[in-house]
């Protein structure tokens, strides 16, 4: 009995000082994550004005003293994408003269991405660098690093990249990003099916909804389909030469709306277009030969298997403009530390090298960032062998972004499932209009 | 009167053998849909009309999918992790249950309140914070922060409890009285007594174990660290997904909770039929 009341007390002391030490030591590492929050604050805030002092002397007079070290790059490229980008890495890592290593961490498809991470974001634990559509950054921009002054003073020839790039690049006010994998919504298509009923490849909105007749009468099925109904949305209203949404509110309540949804709807309810359904993709509708033609990313082209027919590529048919989406994300940096800020700038620049670029278009189907790359005897000859390219190409001078701002993301999330809705109802375009209009201004 | 007593037997069988059939369909369609589509070409998953089997079976979708990922080092982290998590629960919530249940102590009523009110928080809430402290304790890629979140639960413990709190006192009192100690009589009465109730835990936690995604995605960063069902992401890009190798790959990572049922069935269908509770 006694011995088992000296065990009760000794175990009570263990107790209790085993608290006491997880109290100081709690308080000890609340002490340094508020200052190191402060730290952080502090340095973030002025990053948006007077960083760029700081980072113009990093980026000009210490280019050239750069510490040995690792720079982590979060990034969601599978498979074949995954390999390109190993190879390119590796070549910076075993290649450069300052002894930084750049290690790739895989996070899965994108959603896991922006899963990871916001969540990384919340507890402050960002990588270096990561892969990152414009509109997952809203939450956490203030941790992004600015780079105008690394472009300013360290990069080559900024003006070389695609200048839709560049603009969606500085969409919040300062250079964000550099764009890395892009690509673009095209509109891919059965060759051997529309020669056989002597339709040309459709250019404007009347030659769609007459090839989708003919293709109706003739083989009883859907012309067109779009894997993106919110980016399908968004491109006809340019197309028309009407604005989308801003910051405010949806833009195109008016007769160019009107005229764009008497166009949606009439093609969804004629039978003309169709839903995608439980696949997600339109690609394995079309090697099928279930429909004649769908608009999806340049990316998906691997998807597609034409046995026994021809895949043809083409720009997206326009309206009073031709007007395409662009697609892919752009790579962020989050790093703190100034050295691994110029140790990360290295890799970006390697990485957006002609060369480099030249490579990963080559090897990945990715469009190339720059426009000297499509100069290249490489990519030309790429380009000679793949439609899709220079489809691509073709309406690179088209291309438009979607902005981003607080609503964003939850109007990129509502349109589908608002749009799905109307097309089941085969309801009219007057009721597309208002129903598109209130779902996308019921998200601010 | 026999012939319709026997009219009505028949009647009663064949209703009975219909009602089940068909929850069998119901149950098991998904199942053979997902084996058929694993064998299939990406044209034929979406023909229409439907083909349930394959024209030839693609076999090479499996070694194709297996290619894709180091599915093997995946297998053997979820292998580890779901063994630890699910002794770790066995262990803290006998232990937990038990203590509620027999114990007296000072404060077990708000000790036990407290556990339930945990309840009414969602994962979900908890998540990030989770995470920071994960990260604070530089835990990230490592196995320590896939399993020690894990191995305890509330809800088992509210769930194990009430299973312990029916096994009837004097049967505690009579091993006092032959001086059983507390932990004795915990191993050899209250476990056996309840090992339904403890089985159905241990599949609901093998189950929910062997199936996470986010936790292990968001606390590891290198190949070596990741689980089976962050390898099925491998197959979806921005532009398509291989559903064929979706498919082949999910029918890998099932195959090893069907062994486990095939080898446990009897206990498991025992746990759910007594204990009121499935997965």
């Amino acid at each position: 009995m006694k011995l088992r009341k000296i065990g009760a007390s000794i175990l009570a002391m263990a107790m209790a000082t085993s608290m006491l030490a997880g109290c100081g030591e709690t308080a000890a590492e609340t002490t340094t994550d508020t200052q190191a929050t402060e730290q952080t604050s502090e340095t973030a805030e002025p990053a948006a004005d007077t960083a760029s002092t700081t980072e113009e002397a990093a980026a000009t007079t210490e280019a050239k003293n750069i510490e040995a070290t690792e720079i982590t790059f979060w990034h969601a490229m599978n498979g074949n994408l995954e390999s390109v980008l190993s190879e390119i890495t590796d070549e910076f890592n075993n290649s450069n003269e300052y002894g930084i290593k750049v290690t790739l961490v895989n996070q899965g498809a994108y959603g896991d991405l922006q899963t990871k991470l916001q969540a990384s974001a919340a507890a402050d634990a960002l990588p270096d660098l990561a892969q990152a559509y414009n509109n997952w950054l809203t939450p956490y921009l203030d941790k992004i690093v600015k780079l105008d002054d690394f472009v300013a003073n360290d990069f080559d020839n900024w003006d070389d990249i695609v200048s839709a790039y560049r603009d969606e690049c500085s969409e919040f006010g300062f250079i964000h990003a550099v764009p890395y994998n892009k690509s673009t919504y095209v509109l891919f298509y059965n060759k051997t099916m529309l020669d056989e009923l002597g339709i040309a490849v459709p250019e404007t909105w009347a030659d769609v909804e007459a090839a989708a007749k003919t293709v109706m009468d003739s083989k009883n099925i859907a012309f067109i389909g779009y894997d993106d109904l919110a980016g399908a949305v968004e491109a006809s209203l340019h197309q028309n030469g009407s604005d989308y949404v801003d910051a405010t509110g949806a833009k195109f309540n008016d007769d160019k709306g009107l005229e764009t949804f008497t166009y949606l709807s009439g093609l969804y309810n004629n039978g003309y277009a169709r839903l995608v359904g439980e696949d997600g993709y339109f690609s394995n509708v079309l090697s099928n030969q279930q429909i004649a033609s769908y608009v999806g990313s340049s990316a998906g082209v691997s998807y597609i298997k034409a046995e026994g027919w021809d895949l043809g590529v083409a720009p997206l048919p326009g309206n009073v403009q031709k007007a395409a989406n662009m697609a892919g994300t752009n790579i962020v940096m989050f790093s703190q530390d100034s050295n691994k800020q110029l140790a990360a700038w290295e890799y970006l620049k390697y990485i957006t090298s002609t060369d480099a670029v030249t490579k990963w278009a080559v090897g990945t189907g990715y469009l190339p960032i720059r426009q000297s790359s499509y100069e290249t005897a490489d990519y030309k000859a790429y380009m000679e062998e793949n439609v899709c390219a220079a489809a691509c190409y073709a309406q690179a001078k088209d291309f438009f972004f979607s902005p981003t701002f607080d609503a964003s993301n939850d109007i990129r999330s509502t349109v589908p499932s608002t749009v799905e809705s109307l097309v089941y109802d085969k309801a009219d375009a007057q009721t597309w209009l208002d129903t598109v209009v209130g779902a996308i201004n019921a998200q601010y | 009167m026999t012939s319709k007593r026997n009219i009505a037997n028949v009647i009663g069988v064949v209703l009975k053998f219909t009602v089940l059939i068909l929850g069998s369909i119901f149950t098991v369609l998904p199942f053979i849909w997902m084996i058929s589509s694993s064998l299939k070409t990406p044209s034929e998953l979406v023909q229409v009309p439907p083909s349930l089997f394959p024209a030839v079976p693609q076999w090479g979708n499996y070694k194709e999918a297996w290619a894709a990922a180091p599915f093997a080092r995946y297998f053997i982290n979820t292998l580890i992790v779901t063994l630890c998590t699910t002794c770790g629960v066995l262990v803290t919530t006998v232990l937990s249950a038990f203590a509620f249940s027999r114990l007296n102590f000072p404060g077990k009523k708000t000790v036990f309140s407290l556990f339930l009110a945990t309840l009414m928080i969602p994962g979900e809430m908890l998540i990030i914070t989770n995470y920071e402290t994960i990260i604070k304790l530089k835990w990230i890629d490592s196995y320590k922060a896939m399993i020690i979140p894990w191995v305890s639960s509330a809800f088992y413990i509210y769930l194990l409890t009430r299973f312990f709190m029916q096994v009837p006192e004097s049967l505690y009192l009579a091993a006092k009285v032959d001086k059983c100690s507390d932990f004795k009589y915990m191993i050899k009465i209250m476990v056996p007594m309840n090992k339904q109730a403890i089985f159905s835990i241990a599949i609901l936690n093998i189950i929910s174990s062997w199936n996470a995604f986010l936790w292990p995605l968001l606390v590891t960063n290198s190949q070596e660290m990741r689980v089976l069902s962050n390898g099925l992401v491998r197959f979806q890009t921005e532009a398509g997904s291989s559903t064929e190798l979706i498919m082949a790959a999910s029918c890998m990572l099932v195959m090893p909770i069907i062994i486990i049922y095939l080898f446990l069935r009897k206990y498991i269908i025992e746990g759910v039929t007594r204990s009121g509770l499935k997965g």
